[in-house]
């Protein structure tokens, strides 16, 4: 039983990371149909710079997660300008930006491995060690709580909603198509370095960590749907506890977790292309 | 293109390597098996309109098979290559029937988590793919009494990278080929015109990826040695961002991308070390952003000027 708790509780806390990714591609996807792949590296990004901040500089917690949020908005907004904007403005299709945003991700991965040598960099915990999980668990539930209340209870969460249903119907009531995307971006980008900043003292910051979390936060996103935000929290809960219970109690070697997320995935397409929760009409 | 152009360009590239060193010969052995990699990954990326990222696992699945089925299970050669081919198919088949019923981009998504899953099961397989260090200290046995090495060996690659170029020219200017295009630019008003949307994309998935798979056998006897490392997701990206920067849905254009960044390296090193890999973001960002016709296109644009 007390393996069993403890097992619950590391689930929980992946889960939330997975989760946290996932609403990351979902801020993205929502309004503009852009599948991010590169929120992976966006959350490398985040744990290298909790590596800088707090291990380097020894800032304290709060300011330098503080500071790790800001610079990530920076970054999201940069990728947008840079990878996104040019190729919506021309109307090129939706695969475009998907596939410069992939270029975006190895442009990101160099530099930091350019940047870092590539052994893996401590970063530290909030609290300590035994406290991690129920802190993750804490900042995942006030982020989802933050983004079901913008977009259920805000007039900026509803011009993302009506984007999302009918762009050119938005762009006619007066919505500014570019800020919403810009502003998705950045959101997202917050959100995914989060998740690596949370992440990072249990994996430590590693140049290589963001394809892994990218397969897994759009299985989490996959698993419970792209219409909800509770969704891609429930999706990350679901995968982290499958994941987890293969490695505990399956009878194969533990590399092989690796291959639960695409196992979900398949079953998901299969079975419920559309996830766990359905859109509220 | 008629036989007579197809024998002359097999017997000018087949005859190169006899004039190359042997250092010279392994890059040129390489820069052949990732055009035809290229060729093959076009036809599904760019003809076909899907994103996949399992086509260097298929690659992979090609290599270590060759190597599994003659080395470990002992099987005759054309067997083995029979065998390898058939896993490839089936891998194939298990993959694109459920994902590319779906609209968007499950494949890319399922496909990503494929080549990851590779890896593991290399790395994790035990006796049989070697784990992280792979199969290694095999030789090519002789293929129907002949023994193949040096330079006459490139002749086979030559011939596997013609013969998958032929086979990709043809059934581009087929049925198949129209029909691909068509999915690829409206899956919608392609099925009105009486195409079976989800059958297109399974059949250009399988035979690109069987392709793939057997310029993986080619690959295996030219380093004489497979290992995880070599079939990961970097290289898979590569061959992208290759496909990408020579001009996405034509064949020249794969085959001036996959030269391009398989040369630039050789380039860069002196310059910048090992760091071309960002280079190669740079460049795909750049393309698709400034000009998404890729080389090829500039280069109808230069051809168009001078006209």
């Amino acid at each position: 039983m007390q393996d069993f708790l403890e097992l619950a509780v590391s689930a929980a806390a992946s889960g939330c990371i997975y989760g946290l990714v996932a609403l990351a591609y979902l801020l993205m996807i929502r309004p503009t149909g852009i599948i991010n792949f590169a929120v992976g590296e966006w959350a490398m990004l985040g744990a290298f710079g909790g590596f800088l901040l707090l291990t380097q500089l020894e800032w304290p917690y709060p300011l330098g997660m503080a500071a790790v949020v800001a610079a990530m908005l920076v970054v999201g907004w940069a990728t947008e300008r840079i990878a996104v904007r040019p190729l919506v403005e021309r109307g090129a299709p939706v695969i475009a930006p998907i596939l410069a945003l992939l270029g975006m991700l190895v442009v990101f991965r160099e530099i930091v491995s350019l940047s870092f040598d590539p052994d893996p960099h401590p970063v530290p915990y909030a609290f300590e060690i035994q406290n991690q999980s129920a802190f993750i668990v804490a900042v995942a539930l006030l982020v989802f709580a933050a983004a079901w209340l913008f977009f259920e209870r805000t007039l900026a969460g509803k011009t993302f909603e009506a984007v999302a249903l009918h762009r050119r119907a938005a762009a006619l009531m007066g919505i500014n198509l570019s800020r919403v995307t810009a502003l998705s971006f950045a959101a997202g980008a917050a959100v995914a370095g989060l998740a690596g900043l949370l992440v990072a003292p249990n994996v430590s910051a590693h140049y290589l960590m963001g394809v892994p979390l990218a397969i897994q936060g759009f299985t989490a996103l996959v698993i419970g749907g792209v219409g909800r935000v509770e969704g891609a929290l429930l999706g990350g809960l679901l995968l982290a506890f499958a994941e987890q219970l293969t490695a505990r109690y399956a009878p194969i070697p533990s590399g092989y977790t690796q291959g639960v997320p695409l196992l979900f995935l398949m079953i998901f397409l299969l079975v419920r292309p559309t996830g766990l929760l359905r859109a509220r009409s | 293109m008629s036989w007579v152009r197809w024998a002359i360009a097999f017997v000018v590239l087949a005859a190169l390597p006899f004039f190359l060193g042997n250092y010279y010969n392994d890059v040129y052995r390489k820069l052949l098996l990732w055009v035809a990699l290229a060729l093959g990954y076009n036809f599904l990326f760019g003809i076909s309109g899907q994103v996949a990222f399992s086509h260097f696992a298929f690659y992979g699945v090609g290599a270590y098979s060759i190597v599994i089925f003659l080395f470990q299970l002992q099987l005759p050669f054309a067997l083995a290559v029979l065998a390898g081919v058939v896993l490839c198919v089936a891998v194939a088949l298990a993959v694109a029937l459920p994902t590319t019923r779906l609209e968007g981009f499950y494949l890319a998504l399922a496909t990503l988590a494929l080549g990851q899953l590779f890896i593991v099961v290399l790395n994790e397989g035990g006796a049989v793919t070697g784990g992280n260090g792979g199969l290694a200290n095999y030789r090519l046995p002789p293929v129907f009494g002949v023994h193949v090495s040096g330079p006459w060996y490139t002749g086979v690659i030559v011939s596997v990278l013609l013969g998958t170029m032929a086979l990709l020219w043809r059934l581009d200017h087929s049925w198949f080929g129209r029909a691909c295009r068509a999915v690829r630019d409206n899956p919608e008003a392609a099925a009105a015109m009486g195409i079976n949307v989800a059958r297109t994309k399974v059949i250009a998935f399988t035979l690109t990826s069987a392709l793939a798979g057997g310029a993986g056998m080619a690959y295996a006897f030219v380093d004489n040695t497979v290992n995880p490392p070599i079939f990961g997701l970097e290289n898979a990206f590569l061959l992208l961002f290759m496909v990408i920067v020579g001009g996405a849905g034509r064949h020249a254009g794969a085959v001036i991308g996959a030269a391009f960044l398989f040369l630039l390296p050789f380039v860069l090193s002196p310059l910048i070390g090992h760091h071309h890999v960002l280079v190669f973001g740079v460049l795909m960002v750049a393309a698709i952003v400034l000009q998404p016709r890729g080389l090829i296109g500039l280069y109808d644009e230069l051809r168009r000027r001078i006209a």
